[in-house]
């Protein structure tokens, strides 16, 4: 077991964990953030995406012990005092989102995606999220979220 | 114990007055889509319960052999263990898995399916032990100390193969490799062919496929210590699995709990009749502790569907007018599992002739097992396999003519003055205008425009082509002797506060049909949006429904909910006309009031009068009874089981319909496909939520796109499935895709109380369709005849190569 020491949604955890072991499953099962999902076994599906420092990344793909010492954010710590994100509130009125289940992946990756580029053409959005997958919406209806959270206007 | 989560129920995060027009037809976002945002929705595996143990199951590495021995003594002694269960032992603790829809009911062969096979495996990945422990990674771990010894059989993989004679017999006791075979005949298909002015002979092959949610399936069973069973599942069908779990392990359905917690899509795969179900249950009660089995996505990729050949003739004359078709279809539904899935070859022969009116046709569907993969229900239920056959078929004769083959649509498809339309199997098609959806679609891709420039861009050597195809879907379906139900239930409740709450027999599995169960409540008793909260997915708490499947939710759940919820209004219109001195007829329900119709300051809250029936009943003579709760359920019109002098019978109540247009370009050297465009002309009649049935289609129609181009599983010559991950089985990309360009054209059905049809299947069928004549048609000058699906890169290489190998004639 290694000590590490993880800032979640703005929260200090000490924990002890193996070192083997996924960050997504520190995330749900030690700290109770069900709120990231598990879609596939093979970084394929995007449903766990997460930020770290900011950034999105699949956190099957990251070991616990590779995130000591950084800042994560999930989609639980994204509302701020019940106000829920530009990006949240886009998929909300956008209806971006149907069972839900890659939703919170899908929402963590537009946050990232428009820190980068805050006025991203439909090719540049549709490009940014091909590292997660969707079953219900055909893209259709995130893609006009993420428009709508960077302010644009929403193509028909 | 869900911890900082709840389960299927939400309430709406804004409070609104109704939207001029009421609620019904109005853009309603997720009433409860707060909880999906913010991650607070309980999904199958954020369900944790005290003392919670894990299963993991052993799966033959072979496709057809016979288990010698098992031996599981170390794997019992491994670390963490709590117990393990090996197919010799499976029968002292289970009956076989009740069929979802059982071959025997249409007079077809059946077989015994336990949930760990027994004496010999069907297909690669049948589960033949299981092992439960502290956790998953031990359960895991453990399974590579179960020792098993197979007789190795040669496995038939093809269904060609298993029809030959002296074919080897996979199923014991059957005496070929044949479930059913069923045939749709109407006139003299032989005697029509020979008569008409052309006959095009020719082959379509549809491919294995399987629909994927991205949550995959989970099962957890506990024995209380009343010993009565919960079980929770990512599943569709709540009540009728609570039977089948009463069937199997013969314990009273009044004591089985089901549970369906939020979904992650349902998509036909979260039918049950999966081994899985009554296995956690059996585990459960070896250890005595709540048992959890969460699906990976090695094991969700062994559940396939929709694999047929279709071999057809089809006779036409010169104008046009296809007078016969003649068509046998091979469906190799794997394994016979007990889950739905096989039952989607029947829906591909008695869909036909579509929305045509083709007056002869002899069409039969064989349903053949083979050691490949069981069937599951894929969105669409085997109506791609009817739609993307029939489509081929219109696009061939308007080639072979050299008409347009929007023309030759115009000409051959149902007329809007000749619904109800009695079809050559026995459907009866409720109403629609498919000439004026054919209209606007040509206006939405500007078809001339495209033509013309396809007929550039073709000078340039670059190969653009256009794809239509109409897509009908019947919905709901009601299958006699089944349970595949047509009706379904609501209970609708207003408590002393004004507050709503409907609870429902239908279940959303991510189609959103809670938002629009609340929706059209809150129009029947005037409450705004917020005030109501759904519960589905318990049989407990709800009344007695089937869940979903079949795009029956709004046809029989929200038609069910309007008349429970109408029983509401008229209790609280009886209270509000007593306490404003006032008629009945005259009070209406609005904006949480009720207030008399033309004098808008004699109004009372609506709760003010709810408390007043709950608190001052014996005070106040002649006011409504309380309470104020009501459960109905609704049975559609249009189904008839009662056999015609063909015996068939008509089990869909409505006929939802689509006409669909791409635009694609196609690289010959690579053999890729862009897809430029996407049209769609959708009629499913009255729309509660156009937004939702938006989604809806978008979602069917990209995945119909992904069906049809990139997914398919893949076997090698000894049975083992190939496209075990997300990095085989290629389903969409946002990238891959465009916007969806949606046109709604609205007949409501004259068989609905709200003229509602089924939405929500439709889209997959016409993406199938229409991407195959799209590649079809951008290849024409090529010579090439797409004969099958997908039309992925090396397929469409293959079938360039064949036409210039023979000479370009396709």
């Amino acid at each position: 077991m290694r000590p590490i020491e993880l800032t979640v949604n703005g929260s200090s955890h000490e924990l002890e964990v193996e070192p083997r072991e996924l960050l997504v499953y520190v995330l749900r099962e030690r700290l109770g953030l069900t709120g990231t999902n598990i879609g596939c076994d093979t970084s394929s599906c995007g449903a766990c995406t997460v930020l770290v420092e900011g950034e999105s990344v699949k956190s099957c793909t990251m070991l616990a012990v590779q995130a000591d010492g950084r800042e994560i954010t999930t989609i639980e710590g994204l509302a701020t005092n019940g106000e829920l994100h530009a990006v949240q509130q886009a998929f909300h009125e956008q209806h971006a989102l149907q069972c839900g289940f890659c939703t919170p992946g899908f929402v963590m990756a537009t946050v990232s995606l428009l820190d980068e580029n805050g006025d991203p053409s439909e090719q540049e959005i549709r490009e940014g999220l091909e590292g997660n997958l969707c079953r219900c919406t055909g893209y259709h209806n995130i893609v006009r979220a993420v428009q709508s959270a960077a302010g644009q206007e929403v193509s028909a | 114990m869900l911890a900082s989560t709840e389960l299927q129920e939400g309430r709406a995060i804004a409070a609104t007055e109704a939207p001029a027009g009421g609620y019904v037809g109005a853009r309603e976002t997720k009433h409860n889509g707060d909880l999906f945002l913010t991650g607070r929705a309980a999904y199958f595996n954020d369900i944790v319960l005290p003392k919670m143990s894990h299963a993991a199951v052993l799966r033959s590495p072979h496709a057809h052999a016979r288990i010698k021995s098992i031996d599981a003594s170390a794997a019992e002694a491994s670390a963490g263990v709590l117990a393990t269960l090996t197919g010799a032992q499976i029968k002292e603790h289970t009956g076989p898995i009740p069929f979802f829809i059982d071959p025997a009911v249409f007079g077809g062969k059946t077989r015994d399916n336990f949930p760990l096979a027994v004496d010999k495996v069907l297909m690669t990945g049948q589960p033949v032990a299981a092992v439960v422990a502290e956790t998953a990674a031990d359960a895991e771990a453990a399974l590579d100390l179960i020792k098993v010894d197979y007789d190795v059989l040669e496995p038939i993989l093809e269904a060609d193969d298993a029809l030959k004679d002296g074919a080897p017999i996979i199923n014991d006791g059957w005496d070929d490799n044949v479930v059913i075979t069923l045939p749709f005949v109407e006139g003299d298909a032989e005697a029509a062919l020979a008569e008409a002015d052309h006959v095009i002979e020719d082959t379509f092959e549809m491919h294995r496929l399987s629909t994927q949610p991205i949550e995959p399936r989970g099962n957890m069973a506990v024995w209380e210590k009343d010993g009565s069973l919960t079980f929770y599942g990512s599943i569709q069908n709540p009540h009728p699995l609570r039977l089948h779990l009463s069937q199997a392990l013969g314990v009273s359905e009044s004591a089985i709990r089901v549970i369906a917690p939020f979904v992650g899509g349902g998509l036909g795969l979260k039918m049950h009749g999966h081994p899985e179900e009554a296995l956690v249950c059996v585990l459960a009660k070896i250890v005595g502790r709540p048992v959890k089995w969460l699906e990976d996505r090695r094991e969700t990729l062994l559940i396939g569907g929709i694999e047929q050949t279709h071999r057809f003739k089809v006779g036409f004359n010169n104008d046009g007018q296809i007078v016969a078709i003649h068509n046998r279809i091979v469906a190799n539904v794997g394994m016979l599992g007990s889950a739905p899935g096989w039952g989607m070859a029947f829906l591909s022969a008695l869909g036909f002739p579509s929305g045509y009116k083709v007056p002869v046709t002899d069409v039969s569907v064989q349903v053949v097992s083979t050691n490949k993969g069981i069937w599951n229900a894929t969105r669409g239920y085997g109506k791609q396999g009817t739609n993307v056959v029939i489509e081929r078929m219109v696009d061939l004769v308007a080639r072979h003519l050299g008409m347009d083959r929007i023309e030759v649509r115009r000409k051959n498809m149902i007329e809007k003055d000749e619904f109800p339309y009695a079809t050559n199997s026995g459907l009866n098609i409720d109403s629609g205008d498919y000439h004026a959806a054919l209209d606007k679609l040509e206006e939405l891709l500007d078809y001339e425009g495209l033509k013309r420039e396809q007929a550039k861009l073709r000078e340039e050597g670059r190969y653009l082509g256009i794809g239509i195809t109409f897509e009908l879907t019947p919905e709901s379906a009601d299958i006699p002797g089944t349970i595949v139900g047509g009706f379904d239930s609501a209970q609708v409740k207003m408590d002393p506060s004004g507050n709503v709450t409907i609870l429902s027999g239908v279940t959303t599995p991510g189609s959103g049909n809670d938002t629009g169960l609340a929706q059209i409540v809150a129009d029947e008793v005037g409450v705004t949006i917020d005030r109501i909260s759904v519960i589905q997915g318990d049989t407990d708490t709800c009344p007695y429904g089937f869940g979903n499947y079949s795009g029956r939710s709004i046809v029989s759940g929200g038609n069910s909910a309007v008349l429970a919820a109408r029983d509401i209004g008229e209790k609280i219109r009886g209270g509000a006309a007593l306490l404003l001195e006032a008629g009945d007829e005259d009070i209406e329900l609005i904006d949480n009031l009720a207030r008399v119709a033309g004098a808008p300051d004699r109004a009372i809250p609506i709760a003010a009068v709810a408390e007043t029936i709950y608190t001052l009943n014996f005070a106040i003579p002649g006011i409504p009874e309380p309470p104020l709760e009501s459960t109905r359920v609704y049975k559609p019109d249009n189904i008839r089981h009662t056999p015609d002098e063909k015996g068939r019978i008509q089990p869909y109540p409505t006929y939802s319909y689509a006409m669909h247009g791409v635009v694609v370009e196609v690289d010959p050297e690579t053999g890729a496909v862009d897809i430029k465009r996407i049209g769609i002309v959708h009629d499913c009649g009255t729309m509660i939520n156009p937004l939702f049935i938006e989604g809806q289609m978008a979602g069917a129609m990209v995945m119909g796109l992904g069906n049809g181009m990139s997914e398919e599983l893949k076997y090698d010559e000894k049975g083992t499935p190939l496209s075990t991950r997300f990095k085989a089985y290629l389903m969409p990309r946002a990238g891959d895709v465009p916007a969806v360009e949606l046109v709604h054209q609205i007949t409501p059905s004259p068989f609905t109380l709200l003229g509602t049809k089924g939405a929500g299947e439709a889209g997959v069928g016409g993406g199938m369709s229409v991407i195959a004549n799209a590649v079809d048609d951008a290849l024409a000058p090529l010579g090439v005849t797409i004969r099958e699906l997908p039309v992925s890169p090396p397929n469409v290489l293959k079938a360039i190569d064949e036409a210039g190998s023979n000479g370009g004639r396709g």
